[in-house]
C-alpha cells in the first residue's frame, strides 16, 4: 500500500489534469498557436488582442510595413474618448468565406463590451500563407486630416441661475417647461410590448425631459413600469422634438388594458452646440442580410464629439411612429470629418416604412464637469 | 527508542513514530530515559507559538491590512455594524432594497458588534481576527496530536503560523468567518475521535458545542469540512478503536455526533435554513477565477495555487511519501487529497461532478486553505524526522520555507493586477448622503470596488448594489451573472446589462444619486439622464443626480425575517459560543487530568502502557 497509494494518487491526478485540460479547450488553444488554417490564424490574433497582448497580435500580420502599430491598437482600442476607449472585446466568432492555398477571406463577428451596452462588429479580413503559417492582412485605412483652421462659434445657450449650491440642478421652483407627448404607438414584438413616440418641448426654454409608462390591466392593476431610459434625448431644446421608446420585456399586449404615460420636464441650462449634421440617410440591406438605416454623422462644431448617439424614428405611410431603434457609434466625431452609422430596423416593420427622420444624442467628456 | 534508524525502512520507522507519540504523550522524553536537553529535539511550547503568531500577525493587523487591501473585511465589518445598531433584527434595508442577514450565519459579525461596543467596529474586527490567527496553532496541534507525536505536532502548529493560504485568505481575500471557523472545527474534531473512539462523554458534549459554534460562524467551511476533516478521523478512531472495541461501534458513535451536530445545527441557525428554502439560490452563476483551470491563466495559478501553499507545493511529494507509507496517516493523505483536488477548482472535473450547481456558486480558495491545514501534521512529522538527522540545517531549510511562504501572500498583495480597491476614502460620500435629506432617496456606487461597504456602514441611505451575492433576490441582480454594480464592467456585458437594468428602473427604487469612481461609467449615467453634480478629491469621485426620481419607498419583500427568527438569530449563535468558552473550562479533557500528575525529574520508569492508550 504504501508504493501502491502515492502512484495511484499521482495517476489519478495526473489523468483529471489532463481530462480538464482538453475540456477547458487546452488542446485547442495550442493548435490556434500553431495558425496553421487562415480561422486559426485570425483567432490568434483576435484572442491575443482580447487579452491585451497587442505586441503579439501586431506580430500576426502580414502586412506590418503598411500600418504602424498604434494605428492598429486603435482600432480596437478607440481614441478621442471614443466608445472603443470604453470597450473590451468580450468574445468572437471566426468563418471562413473563400480560401485557396495562398490566400483566404474570414468573417470575424466581434464582440465588445462597452460603457453603454454591447457593441457588435463585423470585419471581412484577408489571410495570406506566409511559410508554414497564416498571417492576417489588415486593411489599412487612411484618416482624413483637416487644415488648422477657426471656427467661429454662434450657438444658442441657455443658463440657470440658481439660488446656490445646494440647488439641485433641475430647477424645481418655477413652472416646468412645457412638453407634451405627441404620440405613442403599442407594438407587440416577439419577446417583449414596445411603446414609442414622440414628445416635443413647447417651451421657449430648454427642458430636461424623461419619458414613463405605466402598464395597466383591465381591472386597473399595474402590470409594470418602465422608462425611456436612454432611447430618448433627455435635453430638449426650444421646439425640439426627440422619439422614445420604452421596452417592456416578457409582456404581451393582450393583457394590457390601459397605459399611463408620464412626461416629466425640468427647467435646465442647455446649449445648443455641437451641431451635428446627418446626410446621406438610406435604408439598405447590409452584408449579413439584416435591414439597416445608414447615414453619415458630420459635426459642424470645432469640438470633438466622443461618443454619438443616434436615435431614429420611423413613419408609416399615415405618419405615425411605428419603430424607434437607436445606436452608438464607435468613433469620435472630429470637426468637419464624416463618420457613417447604421441601426438596426426589424424586417417586418422596414417594409412599412415610408419615412424616418434621425436625432443625435451626445456624450462629451469636457462638457461633464 | 530510537525512533529514526538511517535506512530502515520507513513504514517500520513511521510505524515506531507513532508509538513514540504515545509514550511521549504522558512522558516526554522518556523512552530513552534521558532528557532531552536540545531545542531541536523537543516540542515547541504552544505558549511559544502563540507569542510568535502575535508577533508575526499582530503588527500585519495593527497595519490594518485587511480593512485597507483585502476583498471581503469591509464586508464583514458592514455586517457587524448592522447587528450593533439592530441586533434582533436581521432584515437590513441598506443594501439589494433590503435583504435579510440571516442568509450567513452571524457569530462573526455578531462578535465585532459586541466588541465594537468598546473598541470600536474597525479594532473589533481587528481583534476578532486575531483570536482567529491565534486560534489556527492552537487547533492545527490539537488535530495533529490525533495524528503524530507531540513534537512534530508542534512543528505542525508552527507552521501554520506561515501557513500561505492563511495570510493570504486573512490580508488579501478578507476571509474571516472562514479563517475563524477552521480552528473551531478543527478544535472540534478531536471531540469527535474522543468520543467516537472511546465514548467520552465530555468529548462529546464539547465536540457539539464546539462543532455548532464553529457552523455558527461559517456555514459552508462546517458543511464541506464536516466531509473532509471529519471522515479521515472517523477512520483514524476506527484504526486506533483497540481489539475491545468493535469497528461497527465507532463509527455509529460517529454518526450520533452527526446527528446531535445536525440538530444542533438547525436549531441554531433556523432562520438561515428558513431563508435558504424559502429562497434557493437559483441566480444566473456569477464567474470566479477560482472556478477556472489554472493551468489556463498564470495569474490564476498564482493566485490560486502558489500564492497559498506556498513552499509547501516543494513538501507535496514527501507528504505523498510519508502519508502513504504510515498507516495511521493514510486516512488524512487521503482525505488531504480530495480537499487539494477541491481546492483547484476547475483544473480538475471532479469538483464540478460533485457538486453540480453548487459548484457555480461556491468559490474554491477556502478549499485551499482546508488542504494546506491537512498537510501540516504530516510536514510536522517530515521536519521532526529532518531535524533527527541534521537539525541545524533542518531548522535552517524549513525556517527560510516558512518565511518565503508566509512573504508570498504579502509580496502578492502587491504585485496582483487584482485590486480589491478597499482602502478609498469615502468619507465625501458619507458626507453628502447624511446631509440635507439626501438619505431620503437610495444611491449607487460605481467604481468602488471593495469600498462600498464602507459606504454604507457610516450612512443611513440605502443602496440598491450590495456585497453579497446570495442574498440578493432583486431581478436586476438574479438575471444576470455579475456580481456588485459598483464593479459591474469586470462582468463584461452580463455586468453593464444588469446596471442599465437597475437605472432603466432608478424611479422605482428611488434611485437619485450616483458616486462614480471610475469614468467609465459616465457615459452611461449621461445617457440616461443623471447630470454630475460634485466632485470630490480633484474629481476622483463625482456625484451624479436625476431630479425627476421620487423619494425611496420600501421595497414588499418575503424574505424579511419574523420577530421570533430575529430573536433566535440574534441568541442562539452567540450562547454556543458562549457554551464552549464555558465547557473549554467547566470540562477538563481527559489528557489534561493526566497531564496534571507530575512527573518525577528525571522521569521514572513507569509501566504507562494502560494509559496510552487513552491519552489524548
Amino acid at each position: 500500500m504504501k508504493r501502491v497509494l502515492p502512484i495511484f494518487i499521482v495517476v489519478v491526478t495526473a489523468v483529471l489534469l489532463i481530462t480538464a485540460w482538453f475540456q477547458s479547450g487546452g488542446a485547442q488553444r495550442r493548435e490556434m498557436r500553431s495558425a496553421n488554417s487562415p480561422e486559426q490564424a485570425v483567432r490568434l490574433m483576435l484572442s491575443q488582442i482580447q487579452s491585451h497582448n497587442y505586441d503579439a497580435a501586431y506580430d500576426r500580420l502580414a502586412n506590418r510595413t503598411d500600418i504602424d502599430k498604434t494605428s492598429f491598437m486603435r482600432e480596437f482600442q478607440g481614441s478621442y474618448g471614443s466608445l472603443l476607449t470604453y470597450a473590451s472585446l468580450e468574445k468572437f466568432e471566426v468563418s471562413p468565406l473563400h480560401s485557396t492555398d495562398s490566400d483566404a477571406n474570414v468573417r470575424a463577428h466581434l464582440h465588445y463590451s462597452t460603457a453603454v451596452g454591447p457593441l457588435d462588429d463585423n470585419r471581412d479580413m484577408k489571410v495570406q500563407k506566409s511559410g508554414d503559417i497564416w498571417k492576417v492582412v489588415w486593411p489599412v485605412s487612411q484618416s482624413a486630416k483637416l487644415p488648422p483652421q477657426v471656427i467661429p462659434v454662434n450657438y444658442l445657450r441657455w443658463d440657470v441661475i440658481s439660488r446656490g449650491a445646494s440647488d439641485d440642478w433641475g430647477v424645481q421652483n418655477v413652472d416646468s417647461p412645457q412638453v407634451r407627448i405627441v404620440s405613442m404607438n403599442a407594438i407587440q414584438r416577439p419577446d417583449s410590448v414596445v411603446l414609442v413616440g414622440e414628445v416635443v418641448n413647447e417651451d421657449s426654454v430648454p427642458a430636461y425631459v424623461n419619458v414613463g409608462a405605466t402598464l395597466l390591466d383591465a381591472g386597473g392593476k399595474e402590470l409594470a413600469q418602465e422608462s425611456s431610459f436612454d432611447k430618448i434625448s433627455h435635453v430638449l431644446l426650444p421646439k425640439q422634438v426627440t422619439p422614445y421608446r420604452i421596452d417592456f420585456p416578457s409582456m404581451r399586449l393582450e393583457k394590457i388594458k390601459n397605459v399611463r404615460m408620464d412626461a416629466k420636464a425640468l427647467l435646465v441650462a442647455a446649449s445648443a452646440d455641437p451641431v451635428i449634421e446627418i446626410n446621406q440617410q438610406k435604408m439598405e440591406t447590409d452584408p449579413l442580410g439584416k435591414k439597416v438605416l445608414r447615414g453619415d454623422l458630420l459635426n459642424q462644431s470645432g469640438q470633438i464629439v466622443n461618443i454619438p448617439h443616434v436615435i431614429a424614428a420611423y413613419y408609416d405611410s399615415n405618419g405615425k411612429v411605428i419603430w424607434v431603434s437607436d445606436g452608438y457609434v464607435a468613433q469620435a466625431l472630429l470637426p468637419q470629418i464624416p463618420v457613417s452609422f447604421a441601426v438596426d430596423v426589424p424586417p417586418d416593420i422596414a417594409k412599412n416604412v415610408q419615412t424616418y427622420r434621425v436625432v443625435v444624442n451626445h456624450y462629451d467628456t469636457n462638457s461633464q464637469s | 527508542m530510537d525512533l529514526v534508524k538511517s535506512g530502515a525502512d520507513p513504514e517500520e520507522t513511521l510505524e515506531a513514530g507513532y508509538e513514540s507519540k504515545l509514550v511521549l504523550t504522558l512522558n516526554s522524553g522518556e523512552d530513552n530515559r534521558t532528557v532531552e536537553t536540545s531545542y531541536f529535539s523537543r516540542p515547541i511550547p504552544l505558549r511559544f507559538i502563540l507569542l510568535l503568531a502575535l508577533a508575526v500577525h499582530g503588527p500585519l493587523l495593527a497595519l490594518q491590512l485587511p480593512l485597507t487591501n483585502s476583498y471581503d473585511a469591509n464586508f464583514h465589518v458592514f455586517f457587524a455594524s448592522h447587528y450593533a445598531h439592530h441586533w434582533f433584527d436581521p432584515w437590513n434595508p441598506k443594501w439589494f432594497a433590503g435583504f435579510s442577514q440571516a442568509t450567513y450565519p452571524p457569530l462573526t459579525h455578531q462578535w465585532i458588534a459586541l466588541l465594537s461596543y468598546v473598541f470600536g467596529l474597525h479594532f473589533a474586527y481587528l481583534i476578532v481576527q486575531l483570536v482567529a490567527v491565534l486560534l489556527i496553532p492552537v487547533s492545527v496541534y490539537r488535530y495533529a496530536r490525533l495524528w503524530v507525536d507531540e513534537r512534530a505536532s508542534s512543528y505542525a502548529a508552527l507552521f501554520s503560523v506561515f501557513v500561505g493560504a492563511v495570510a493570504f485568505l486573512v490580508y488579501s481575500a478578507g476571509q474571516l468567518p472562514t479563517t475563524l471557523s477552521a480552528p473551531l472545527y478543527l478544535l472540534a474534531v478531536p471531540y469527535f475521535y474522543d468520543w467516537s473512539r472511546s465514548a467520552d462523554g465530555g468529548a462529546l458534549i464539547k465536540g457539539v458545542v464546539l462543532t455548532l459554534t464553529a457552523g455558527a460562524v461559517h456555514h459552508v467551511t462546517l458543511i464541506f469540512g464536516s466531509v473532509l476533516f471529519a471522515f479521515p478521523v472517523l477512520w483514524l478512531a476506527v484504526i486506533d478503536r483497540g481489539e475491545e472495541r468493535r469497528g461497527i461501534s465507532v463509527v455509529l458513535r460517529g454518526l450520533i455526533f452527526a446527528v446531535f451536530a445536525g440538530v444542533g445545527l438547525g436549531i441554531v441557525l433556523m432562520p438561515y435554513w428558513v431563508e435558504l428554502i424559502r429562497h434557493p439560490i437559483q441566480q444566473m452563476p456569477i464567474p470566479h477565477a477560482s472556478r477556472s483551470n489554472l493551468l489556463l491563466n498564470a495569474t490564476y495559478f498564482t493566485n490560486y495555487f502558489l500564492v497559498p501553499y506556498g513552499m509547501l507545493v516543494i513538501a507535496l511529494p514527501f507528504i505523498l511519501w510519508y502519508g502513504a507509507a504510515n498507516r495511521r496517516l493514510r486516512p488524512l493523505l487521503i482525505g488531504f487529497w480530495v480537499t487539494f483536488i477541491f481546492g483547484l477548482g476547475g483544473t480538475t472535473p471532479v469538483p464540478k461532478l460533485l457538486l453540480g450547481r453548487a459548484f457555480d456558486v461556491l468559490t474554491f480558495e477556502r478549499f485551499t486553505l482546508s488542504a494546506a491545514l491537512m498537510t501540516l501534521p504530516i510536514v510536522g512529522l517530515l521536519a521532526e524526522r529532518a531535524m533527527e538527522r541534521n537539525a541545524r540545517r533542518a531548522a535552517l531549510g524549513f525556517a527560510a520555507a516558512a518565511i518565503i511562504t508566509l512573504a508570498l501572500p504579502m509580496a502578492w498583495i502587491a504585485l496582483t493586477p487584482f485590486s480589491a480597491n478597499a482602502s478609498l476614502n469615502v468619507d465625501a460620500v458619507d458626507n453628502f448622503l447624511n446631509r440635507d435629506g439626501h438619505d431620503r432617496y437610495r444611491y449607487l456606487t460605481l467604481g468602488f470596488g471593495n469600498s462600498l461597504p464602507k459606504v454604507s456602514t457610516y450612512t443611513d441611505a440605502n443602496s440598491v448594489d450590495g456585497e453579497y451575492n446570495s442574498a440578493r433576490l432583486l431581478p436586476e441582480f438574479t438575471r444576470y451573472g455579475t456580481a456588485q454594480l459598483t464593479s459591474a464592467k469586470y462582468f463584461g456585458t452580463n455586468g453593464m446589462e444588469a446596471l442599465r437594468m437597475m437605472l432603466r428602473h432608478a424611479s422605482h427604487y428611488g434611485l437619485k444619486y450616483i458616486f462614480i469612481h471610475d469614468p467609465y461609467y459616465e457615459p452611461l449615467i449621461s445617457f440616461a439622464g443623471w447630470k454630475q453634480v460634485e466632485s470630490y478629491d480633484n474629481g476622483a469621485i463625482t456625484v451624479w443626480s436625476r431630479e425627476d426620481i421620487p423619494p425611496a419607498r420600501p421595497i414588499p419583500s418575503d424574505a424579511m425575517p419574523t420577530a421570533l427568527e430575529g430573536l433566535l438569530w440574534g441568541t442562539l449563535p452567540l450562547a454556543s459560543s458562549i457554551l464552549a468558552i464555558l465547557f473549554a473550562f467547566l470540562i477538563p479533557d481527559r489528557q489534561r487530568v493526566r497531564s496534571e500528575v507530575l512527573l518525577p525529574f528525571p522521569p521514572a520508569a513507569e509501566p504507562e502502557g494502560v494509559l496510552m492508550r487513552e491519552a489524548r
